[in-house]
């Protein structure tokens, strides 16, 4: 037992690899239903979303791109679906580089099931670089970081852009990022402007930001992939994140066993170390 | 002639339509709810313009005492005399609404009236008010106060620095393992790597790693041995080529400057951190400094280093890298550490100066949790509401 | 799938097996897929910022719709290109510093309003009370107090300040290995989007 706990100490990393590689196809060829409990702080963004009246506007900044698609993108689609479902106006942004042609694709195809119109239900902004200007610009007006939209269309040539000037004009914000912007839109948005700013977040980014919920700087997070499924069972929407599930429990699981045996092992080579230099 | 007589037969038809359908031979008189109180628009302060805040003195029908009423019905208007266009419907309970993308230096009234049943009350005028942006924010007072006092104790700490007091600094186990690694490496014949990170010649974390590295260039110069530096923009590399050549003259062996251990290798983040993996797997350094701002090479770089057998140092104020470096280096510098390690190796007054009023900074903010939990506690929620400068 | 659909995702599952390559050791394949990405990362990028900043903040408003005042900061801009030269490089002094200027003033008063005052006010507006929350409160108290004498410079930490300073850092841990446990999320997460789009092209070449 000693020998196994000491070679476990030195294995060779590639092991490790090839245990979750291994573990993570198990789903792929049988999957399972994996129940999921809604924390409060996906609640309240759904119930942000589902308490707005058909046409009131939303105000959504789909900021990541492929590199973190597979957190980003359920959510996005859930949240779409929602607003689409619930007849709201909806007004799409992303300020990530690499993100214009994405969100461009994830709004066109969500707004053909709900037979939504580009330009009178909803508009793409489209992409423009420095976050924390663009931010402070559209507090003034839309139109001034993009007089038109991803397509070129005048903003005020839509009749979905009418009557609407600013972050004053929407009823909240939702960000959904993988990147630093998250902290601009806190800064330069709720910290200038004051609107209600909900975040949706890389699990590796999560942890940070729980302090902002506490002080009501943002009124909700959706923190990973198990939020966005979390997301997806509020809406009744099962799609990418909730298909994750099993995946993410069979890989906890490896880890964790390959933690508990390291730790073990660690714990029993120090006492083993501790009764040696007793002994000399 | 013709249209005209259509339009009046029409009307007169959906004239009895509507009589018939609404008002049954054995109705009632159904009476409008009662109208809104006074109603007051001025402009938002402390905004950037284009804002206008109505209110009103509720319709007495809108209390629990009263009939009840379903909603106000908001109209505006850029004459007095109209005309008035329908800008909102409130639920019954409003007594304010906030009209907002109004165009500044423009007048505008409104009226607001009941309804119930989809009868309106009589109207209510209110105007002209004017949208303006104020160019400061009054609420944000304390900040402006306490920036001021913040400046007036970094430049007191500052001068007192220049003159030639010391300030304590408590060590930082980072910093002492700096000279350790150093000889180290010198003992097993082997040169030092120190990245610089992905943050620009701007960031606080960069220029803190500019310090560390003329300080470590300096021991190396010392113990003639080599320092490898791989730059991910090219102005932090003519940055550190200056760091790295100031510290090889400073203690006289200019000639042993090597300007080809100080290069740029690329802008790309993961590409950047394959070159200097390779690097690290090639050269294999007897101590890697990580110093600066990191991403999610963070784990990858110290990993890697972890696997060569080098000593690992590294500096961050990116918190969320930091188990990362934990986890695979033998020191991490956290956060406010980086700062402080550079102040204290510098001995620049600025850097002193700066730490010192920040740990004053920090002794006002722990009062002010104790004093404001104590006040809280016991009922004083004035103390707190004092920071409510939204 | 079309034909095209399916060359398409094939280019894209060979890049992914390329990149996982990398697990085993650094190969050839592995600095193809690399190499790739970051050329195609620049190129777009660089098309990208030309047509959301040159055009659009410089060509079209100067030359198209007469905005003369776009000059100052297209002026202020191509100083900065003087860095590269050793002669003229002082110029460039001029924008960085107009650029730090405005961004301090623009920063500050939000930074502190966000990070200080916000966080002071939800800190201490919360009473300790003989339950969960006031137990909750009082925990959030503590390890702020903690982790801010932690960071706490100008004396030793002996004593008291000492035990508070070591709790402090026990509380920066705890923070540490919540985020950690959540990346572990996040890299399963990438790595699974991976499997299964490879085993949806696997059924969609083969056969469900």
């Amino acid at each position: 037992m000693r020998d196994f706990l000491e070679k476990m100490m030195l294995i060779d990393r590639r092991w490790i690899y090839l245990a979750i590689g291994l573990a993570v196809i198990i789903p792929a060829i049988k999957s399972f239903h994996v129940p999921v409990a809604v924390s409060p702080e996906v609640r309240k963004v759904y119930e942000f979303v589902d308490d707005a009246k058909p046409g009131e506007y939303i105000f959504l900044c789909f900021d990541y791109n492929p590199s973190t698609m597979a957190e980003m993108n359920p959510m996005a689609y859930a949240i779409l679906n929602q607003a689409f479902n619930k007849d709201l106006k909806v007004i799409l942004v992303t300020l990530d580089q690499f993100g214009a042609g994405m969100v461009e694709e994830i709004a066109t195809r969500v707004a053909a099931n709900h037979k939504k119109v580009l330009g009178e239900d909803y508009c793409f902004l489209g992409y423009r670089p420095y976050p924390a200007i663009v931010i402070l610009a559209m507090g003034i007006d839309f139109r001034v970081p993009f007089p038109a939209d991803y397509y070129g269309t005048p903003l005020d040539s839509m009749s979905v852009m009418q009557g609407i000037k600013n972050f004053y004009d929407v009823k909240g914000v939702i960000e959904i990022t993988g990147g630093s912007t998250a902290d601009f839109w806190i800064i330069y948005g709720n910290g200038r402007y004051d609107f209600p700013l909900a975040l949706g977040l890389t699990g590796v980014m999560s942890a940070d930001y729980y302090q902002y919920l506490q002080s009501g700087q943002i009124f909700g997070i959706i923190p990973g992939v198990k939020g966005a499924a979390e997301y997806e069972t509020l809406v009744g929407f099962p799609g990418e994140g909730m298909a994750q599930m099993p995946y993410q429990v069979i890989a906890h699981i490896v880890i964790l066993l390959f933690i508990i045996i390291s730790n073990v092992a660690y714990f029993a080579s120090r006492k083993k170390k501790g009764k040696l230099g007793g002994g000399v | 002639m013709k249209v005209f007589l259509v339009l009046i037969v029409s009307c007169w038809l959906t004239d009895i339509w509507l009589f018939a359908s609404e008002v049954p031979f054995d109705s009632v008189t159904v009476e409008p709810p009662s109208m809104a109180g006074e109603v007051l628009v001025r402009d938002k302060p402390n905004d950037t313009g284009g804002t206008l805040i109505i209110q009103w003195a509720i319709s007495a029908d809108d209390t629990a005492a009263g009939a009840g009423i379903d909603g106000y019905m908001v109209y505006r208007s850029k004459n007095v005399d109209g005309p008035y266009k329908l800008i909102r419907v409130l639920p019954s309970g409003s007594i304010s609404f906030e009209d907002t993308g109004l165009d500044d230096g423009q007048a505008y009234y409104y009226r607001i009236s009941s309804v119930k049943d989809q009868l309106e009350s009589q109207i209510v005028a209110g105007g002209p008010a004017i949208p303006s942006g104020q160019w400061y924010h009054t609420k944000r007072t304390p900040i402006l106060v306490l920036m001021i006092l913040f400046c007036i104790t970094a430049v007191v700490f500052i001068v007192k620095a220049k003159g030639g007091y010391t300030f304590y600094v408590r060590p930082i186990a980072g910093i002492d393992a700096v000279d350790e690694a150093i000889g180290r490496a010198t003992e097993m014949g082997r040169p030092i790597l120190y990245v610089p990170g992905l943050g620009t010649a701007a960031d606080v974390a960069t220029i803190a790693a500019f310090t560390i590295l003329g300080r470590v260039a300096r021991k190396v110069a010392e113990y003639n041995t080599r320092v490898i530096c791989p730059n991910y923009d090219p102005v932090v590399m003519t940055v550190c080529q200056e760091v790295v050549k100031g510290a090889y003259s400073s203690v006289g062996k200019p000639d042993m400057y090597e300007p080809k251990d100080v290069f740029f290798i690329t802008q790309d983040q993961f590409p950047y951190t394959a070159a200097v993996n390779g690097i690290i797997l090639r050269e294999k350094p007897a101590t890697n400094f990580y110093m600066g701002m990191f991403y999610a090479e963070s784990l990858v770089l110290a990993e890697t280093g972890f696997i060569a057998g080098s000593i690992q140092i590294a500096g961050t104020d990116q918190l969320i890298q930091i188990p990362f470096f934990v986890c695979a280096c033998d020191y991490v510098l956290m956060g406010e550490e980086l700062y402080a390690a550079s102040a204290y190796l510098s001995k620049e007054p600025q850097q002193l100066g700066t730490l010192k009023a920040q740990d004053w900074g920090k002794v006002v903010v722990v009062l002010l949790i104790i004093i404001g939990t104590v006040f809280s506690t016991v009922g004083w929620s004035w103390f707190s509401a004092l920071f409510d400068i939204g | 799938m079309t034909t095209g659909q399916l060359i398409l995702n094939g280019i894209a599952a060979f890049l992914t097996l390329c990149i996982f390559s990398f697990l085993y050791k650094d190969n050839p394949f592995y600095k193809f897929a690399e190499r790739l990405v970051a050329g195609v990362a620049t190129g777009y990028w660089t098309i990208l910022l030309y047509h959301t900043n040159f055009t659009d903040k410089v060509i079209e408003p100067i030359f198209i719709n007469g905005q003369y005042h776009y000059i100052i900061p297209a002026v202020l801009g191509i100083m900065m290109w003087t860095r590269f030269s050793r002669k003229w490089s002082w110029i460039s002094r001029y924008p960085i510093a107009f650029y730090i200027g405005i961004g301090s003033g623009v920063s500050i008063t939000v930074y502190l309003y966000t990070y200080l005052f916000k966080q002071l006010q939800a800190t201490i507006s919360t009473p300790l009370t003989l339950d969960l929350a006031g137990l909750n409160v009082l925990i959030i108290v503590i390890a702020v107090l903690s982790a801010l004498i932690y960071f706490f410079f100008s004396s030793a930490h002996k004593g008291i300040f000492n035990v508070a300073s070591r709790f402090g850092i026990y509380v920066i841990m705890i923070g540490f290995g919540a985020g950690f446990g959540l990346t572990v999320m996040g890299r399963v997460a990438l790595l699974v989007q991976r499997i299964i789009f490879l085993r949806d092209y696997i059924v969609a070449l083969f056969g469900g």
